[in-house]
């Protein structure tokens, strides 16, 4: 009893002969529509930092065939691993991958089946043992994808998500509603095909059995016209044929295909002549549906199933604190993105995590990424493939200036984002055009010309950058004058804020009961231009550069030590090299040298037992992992070691690690003013998550900036003397058995 | 339109100011100069100008300090052409660079000067009007705008009053301006912008010769203003922070 994928059931000739015309103009137009799709994003630029597309793509398909980085792309575009901190949309998201997946396999493996191996050759793949399975894999797959839909429904049109909705790009709730709604009926009518086919077969069953003898059982099966509704060779039709005869089953696999089966039982008392009619009008829905979804990919947001995974396999992974320059003078036209950031864009999937996590948009900014990638995508689709110099700018109507400057260059975007779109490089990149054409803010104009002119945004004179260290008691070391182990590379809030710089002599002090020998460049010391950078002023980021790595050249140090983790990270990762292709320098004055954070060396310390603490600290506290440390440079766990050996009893907050939320600070936020339709400020909220926690009394803090910020945010909220915001060294110092005065 | 502006540089008040030998000037070497505030807005008015409806933008400057630095972020906005001064040494009081000034812009026969009103420098008076007298043309001051008139030959400037009374004048030219605020605040001139300017501009040097002009008035001494401890903080309660501000007041004669 050979059962196997029965061919055309009950599907008339006329109706084969139209499917037949129909796939090739489906495919024509699909590859028609994904060729489309897929030049838009190559009149973008090559990546300055190497050679032609052409050349750029092959390298990279070379490197993106890497075992590990094919790994990755297995893990990413096939499991949706990013999607890991959301479980719910994780499931719902794999269950409807996996279900349509599936699906398309096995719809591709019956059609090699039907119209290659069966016509040319008279032979099935899909038959005995094989076809049960695919029948038994391809129904529960149909169940999985009908799942991961209802969730899909219940999230939409139950629950419904702010991040699913926006007013301006044609994002909305409903957005999804036709795919969702398409796939759905693709799967029901996949279903039923096969359960009326199923009740068919029950139908022929019953009229055999009803035939007294073997004649008449001939009989009736002829007059069924059974022989020629099995479309194989004549041979398998004979063992067909005889295994109906002795009253064996029409469709030996009915019951490995469960679903089918179970509609089948319920439908078997319709009349015959509707089953069969049913049969057919099912059949074309089903293929209809199928062929106009995938016409419909290229042209709709589910083409991010070509585009997402594209771009995981395409991408250069780089440290997340090197900012890659796309424009030397900024973007205006779509045309002036890299080709890469054209392919980002077109991988969005709309899921608008990233906005979830922006601190702009929490706070009421006009700033959404994800429907800023959004608009720039739009853009790019209506923008002709071939250059006719006439592309509008992006600047104005399709990106406000408020919105770009509303960001805080926090990463927290491009962190959460399930396909590896880099946000805040496409934002980075239209700033420095605004900056260019000097559309700028004016607190941030003022802060630019104080840079420009004295090296610090405080617009104060460079002498009185060391004075903090007068009231010290004792004397710092000039690294220019005689050689230190670590250059203390202060920072300006370090440097000029009245509160940051109290945390700057405190440290100081720890540093100097520890032993460690360090010294500071004084008023040479220029801002080190990470935030510089990021509002988009390369001109003047590379000015700072060059003057402090001038400075350096003539100091004599081992490593180079910060407490500011906007410093650390531009003297971590841009530094080195040329700053942009960044290989190391033997010429450089940081080579070989470390970079490192304060609360590294603390750590440290403690480790080479350089450092003792009494332990004796023993409240509840928690800690704000500064977005340049954690999120950019992975520093998580030193701060949190010191504070275990400071005796702290540390409770996170909901949002920690990769997850921090930003003080409001970043990406130059901290210069201007607050931007239109503020809500609630960053800090405040971060400040009010940290006031949630049951019996924390300290905020501790490890960068100047968050310090002030959440200092400041500490009081407009009204919770004074219920939190401290006190940063990491304070609570060192105090616990090295001297309170701070 | 030919307009010219004149552009001087001022110490910077943020860096700490020291007196020299003498007692009587400030140590222009231990200086540094940045640029005077109302020149930048009168810059920025110019280049509005020609923006709003074309111009040549030609830039004045005295050749000391590091006025370079100043003019090549000019350049950088848009002037067309910058025209240095050498001097002998620092530059002179501000009747005297007004002269200056005025020989240097002569040539040019500019249609409208731009200059601005005030300087934290001028000791002997202001250099716009002086500048207008030189030129033997006509002055208006205090000026917070300047747009093209209707009317050919003429322009239209917003002149500020005291009490902020503002009045729209139209102004026969050629003339010159004393500007207070351009339209809107000075742009800002990103480096990569200043950096290639370094690599385009040229300077015109414009050497002028003027009989030098007596001082209007000498400095006798320059000092820093000496710090007392006159404050004091009152407190208590309000009947009685008020019943000591009278005793005060009594004291000091100025109420009976």
């Amino acid at each position: 009893m050979e059962a196997a994928r029965p061919i055309m059931w009950n599907v008339p000739h006329g109706a084969e002969i139209a499917l037949y015309v129909l796939i090739p103009l489906v495919l024509a137009a699909f590859a028609a529509g994904v060729a489309w799709r897929i030049r838009k994003w190559f009149v973008g630029q090559a990546d300055p930092a190497e050679g032609n597309i052409r050349r750029q793509l092959l390298r990279q398909f070379l490197t993106g065939l890497q075992p590990r980085r094919l790994a990755e792309w297995v893990r990413t575009a096939f499991f949706q691993s990013r999607l890991k901190s959301d479980g719910f949309s994780l499931f719902m998201h794999l269950a409807i991958f996996w279900g349509m997946l599936v699906l398309a396999v096995g719809t591709a493996l019956a059609t090699v089946d039907q119209d290659f191996t069966n016509l040319f050759f008279d032979f099935q793949i899909l038959r005995g043992f094989f076809y049960k399975w695919f029948e038994l894999a391809l129904d529960l797959f149909g169940l999985v994808l009908i799942l991961g839909l209802a969730l899909a429904a219940y999230r939409r049109y139950l629950v419904r998500p702010e991040r699913l909705q926006a007013a301006r790009t044609g994002i909305s709730l409903w957005d999804g509603f036709p795919f969702l709604t398409a796939l759905f009926l693709i799967a029901v009518t996949g279903f039923v095909i096969e359960g009326l086919r199923l009740a068919e077969g029950f139908h022929i069953e019953t009229q055999v059995a009803a035939a007294r003898d073997a004649g008449a059982k001939d009989r009736a099966m002829d007059e069924m016209n059974l022989r020629e509704r099995f479309r194989v060779g004549r041979e398998r039709q004979d063992t067909q044929l005889a295994r109906i005869a002795q009253g064996g089953p029409v469709f030996p696999a009915a019951a490995w295909a469960p679903v089918g089966y179970g509609l089948a039982r319920i439908m078997r008392p319709l009349p015959l002549g509707a089953i069969q009619a049913a049969h057919q009008l099912a059949w074309w829905l089903h293929g209809l549906l199928a062929f106009g979804l995938i016409v419909a990919v290229p042209f709709t947001k589910a083409f991010h199933l070509l585009s997402s995974p594209a771009n995981m396999l395409l991408r250069v992974p780089t440290p997340p604190g090197k900012l890659a320059v796309a424009a030397e003078s900024g973007v205006n036209t779509v045309r002036d993105f890299t080709w890469r950031q054209l392919l980002q864009v077109d991988a969005c999937t709309w899921c608008g995590k990233c906005q979830e996590a922006c601190p702009g948009h929490a706070a009421g900014f006009p700033l959404s990424p994800r429907n800023l990638v959004q608009a720039i995508d739009s853009r790019l689709l209506r923008t002709p493939v071939k250059g006719n110099g006439d592309t509008p700018s992006l600047h104005g109507s399709i990106v406000k200036p408020e919105e770009l400057w509303a960001c805080c260059a926090c990463r927290a975007c491009e962190e959460v984002c399930p396909v590896f779109v880099q946000q805040p490089r496409l934002i980075v990149d239209l700033r420095r055009r605004l900056v260019d054409q000097g559309q700028v803010d004016e607190g941030l104009q003022d802060a630019l010309m104080n840079f420009q002119r004295y090296g610090n945004s405080f617009g104060q004179s460079a002498r009185k950058r060391p004075e903090w260290a007068k009231t010290l008691g004792f004397p710092l070391k000039d690294a220019r004058k005689e050689e230190v182990e670590y250059l203390w590379f202060v920072g300006d809030y370090a440097s000029y804020d009245q509160r940051a710089q109290e945390i700057t002599r405190t440290i100081a002090k720890v540093l100097h009961l520890a032993g460690i020998d360090v010294g500071l460049l004084m008023e040479k010391e220029q801002n080190a231009g990470n935030d510089v950078r990021r509002v988009g002023e390369e001109g003047l980021f590379s000015m700072l550069r060059e003057k402090n790595l001038k400075e350096w050249a003539g100091a004599k140090f081992r490593n180079l030590l910060t407490t500011d983790p906007h410093t650390y990270n531009t003297l971590k990762n841009e530094y080195r090299g040329n700053g942009q292709s960044g290989g190391e320098d033997a010429d450089s004055p940081l080579a070989g040298k470390q970079v490192l954070h304060y609360t590294e060396l603390l750590d440290e310390l403690l480790r080479q037992g350089t450092l003792k603490l009494g332990g004796s600290l023993g409240c509840a506290v928690t800690y704000h992992d500064p977005c340049y440390l954690g999120r950019y440079n992975g520093v998580y766990e030193p701060p949190r070691r010191v504070l275990q050996a400071l005796g702290a009893e540390l409770v996170e907050m909901p949002r920690h690690g990769p997850h921090s939320f930003c003080c409001g600070a970043g990406g130059g936020r901290i210069w201007m003013k607050d931007a239109p339709g503020i809500a609630e400020r960053p800090a405040e909220n971060r400040v009010k998550e940290a006031l949630a926690l049951p019996g924390v009394e300290c905020l501790v803090v490890a960068c100047p900036k968050d310090l002030v910020m959440f200092q400041d945010a500490v009081k407009t909220v009204g919770a004074e003397g219920w939190l401290r915001v006190a940063d990491l060294g304070e609570l060192v110092y105090e616990s090295m058995g001297i309170p701070v005065s | 339109m030919n307009i010219a502006v004149v552009i001087r540089q001022v110490p910077d008040l943020i860096e700490p100011l020291e007196i020299d030998a003498s007692g009587s000037a400030l140590d222009l070497d231990s200086a540094s100069f940045i640029v005077n505030e109302s020149d930048d807005h009168a810059l920025e008015q110019a280049i509005l100008l020609k923006e709003a409806g074309g111009a040549t933008v030609n830039v004045v400057a005295l050749d000391f300090g590091n006025v370079d630095d100043t003019l090549y972020a000019a350049s950088a906005k848009g002037a067309d052409r910058i025209f240095k001064i050498p001097l002998d040494g620092l530059p002179p009081p501000p009747r005297a660079a007004a002269a200056l000034f005025a020989e240097a812009i002569k040539p040019l026969q500019a249609d409208l000067v731009l200059v601005g009103v005030q300087a934290h420098d001028e000791l002997d008076g202001g250099v716009s009007p002086f500048l207008a007298a030189a030129m033997n043309l006509p002055y208006v001051g205090v000026i917070r705008g300047v747009k093209a008139a209707s009317e050919p030959g003429t322009i239209s400037v917003c002149k500020e009053f005291p009490g902020a009374v503002m009045a729209r004048l139209k102004v026969k030219l050629p003339a010159v301006l004393g500007i207070l605020g351009a339209e809107q605040p000075p742009r800002y001139v990103p480096v990569s912008r200043i950096r290639a300017a370094m690599k385009s501009t040229q300077f015109e040097e414009r050497s002028v010769a003027t009989s030098p002009s007596e001082p209007l008035l000498s400095v006798c001494r320059l000092y820093p203003p000496a710090s007392g401890s006159r404050a004091e903080m009152l407190s208590g309660s309000e009947t009685e922070v008020a019943a000591r501000i009278a005793e005060i007041l009594a004291q000091k004669g100025m109420v009976k």
